[in-house]
């Protein structure tokens, strides 16, 4: 597809947003985050997501916790704070923003 | 033949690795490192990949194996793919989305009529369907008074500059923003002059 080199930028972009409802809609590890986004055009794998959750980590976006898993060892449990929500809604309503702006200008 | 195998602890979890799969996971390692150079924090990534390689690798193991082999590695490793920076996508910031001033004007581009609702909805961000909609229920409602008020916006509203090779603009349209400036200039009033950033005039 010849569009396809513009439309990774915008995948590639619009990942962090997607990975920020992810972890808004309940605590969440790694492996499960994966399983969510896989077979959509937003499918990734640890060696992107890891250096990505670090960042928001460092923005104080998401926190994470240890669980105990019932098989193997615990597992980090990542979930939104209170900046990581303020700024969720933010991206989702200009989000909403673009989207109309776009549907305005017709084909 | 003799399989030396290697104790690596990955992260939380031990595992046992034959010598061609321990070289393989040294240069993951190793390519992942090299590759976080200029994170901030690339030991928590690193740890957080050691512990996917082992996870995904005693995944895979069958029962009662108890040496990685490169069997598990490679599959594992191609799961996880390499290191991908964050950094890529941070690097340019957007403009913040206030910083675009709002003008209310008329959008011909894609109009019905004269682009008054398309010019409404942009300057509101609504639905230009709905606004439509609401009008034409409001032509009916009001018995046709809604006529002047779509006339007077349309005098009021200055129309939007158009897009060099944008969409073509439909007779409709075209017609009635040529109608509007040609009446603007003979009344005298040029809106658009006005609203448009132009310098100002020295006295």
């Amino acid at each position: 597809m010849a569009a396809e080199s513009k439309l990774a930028p915008i995948r590639k972009g619009l990942l962090e947003f997607l990975v920020l409802k992810i972890v808004g809609a309940k605590s969440i590890y790694v492996p499960e985050i994966l399983r969510s986004l896989a077979g959509t055009e937003f499918t990734t794998q640890e060696g992107t997501l890891y250096p990505l959750l670090s960042k928001l980590r460092r923005e104080d976006l998401v926190q994470y916790e240890w669980k105990e898993s019932d098989a193997g060892p615990p597992r980090k449990y990542y979930r939104l704070t209170d900046a990581g929500r303020t700024q969720l809604a933010e991206l989702d309503e200009y989000w909403n923003l673009i989207n109309r702006t776009i549907a305005n200008f017709g084909h | 033949m003799q399989r030396i195998s290697t104790t690596v602890r990955l992260n939380r979890s031990v595992l046992q690795f034959d010598d061609a799969a321990n070289a393989r996971l040294e240069r993951y390692l190793t390519e992942s490192a090299s590759l976080l150079e200029g994170d901030p924090d690339p030991q928590e990534i690193l740890g957080d990949l050691e512990q996917a390689v082992a996870d995904q690798c005693t995944r895979r193991m069958r029962a009662g194996q108890s040496v990685v082999t490169l069997a598990e590695l490679e599959p594992a490793l191609g799961e996880i793919g390499s290191v991908q920076a964050p950094g890529n996508w941070t690097a340019s910031p957007h403009p913040p989305h206030e910083a675009t001033p709002r003008v209310l004007q008329q959008v011909s581009e894609g109009a019905v009529i004269s682009g008054v609702c398309l010019g409404l909805a942009r300057y509101f961000r609504l639905d230009v369907t709905l606004l439509r909609v609401i009008s034409v229920l409001l032509l009916l409602g009001t018995g046709g008074a809604m006529v002047l008020v779509y006339l007077g916006l349309m005098l009021l509203m200055p129309y939007a500059p158009l897009v060099p090779g944008g969409t073509p603009i439909r007779w409709l349209p075209a017609k009635c923003r040529a109608f509007m400036e040609f009446l603007r200039v003979k009344l005298g009033v040029d809106r658009q002059g006005k609203m448009a950033a132009t310098p100002p005039r020295v006295q």
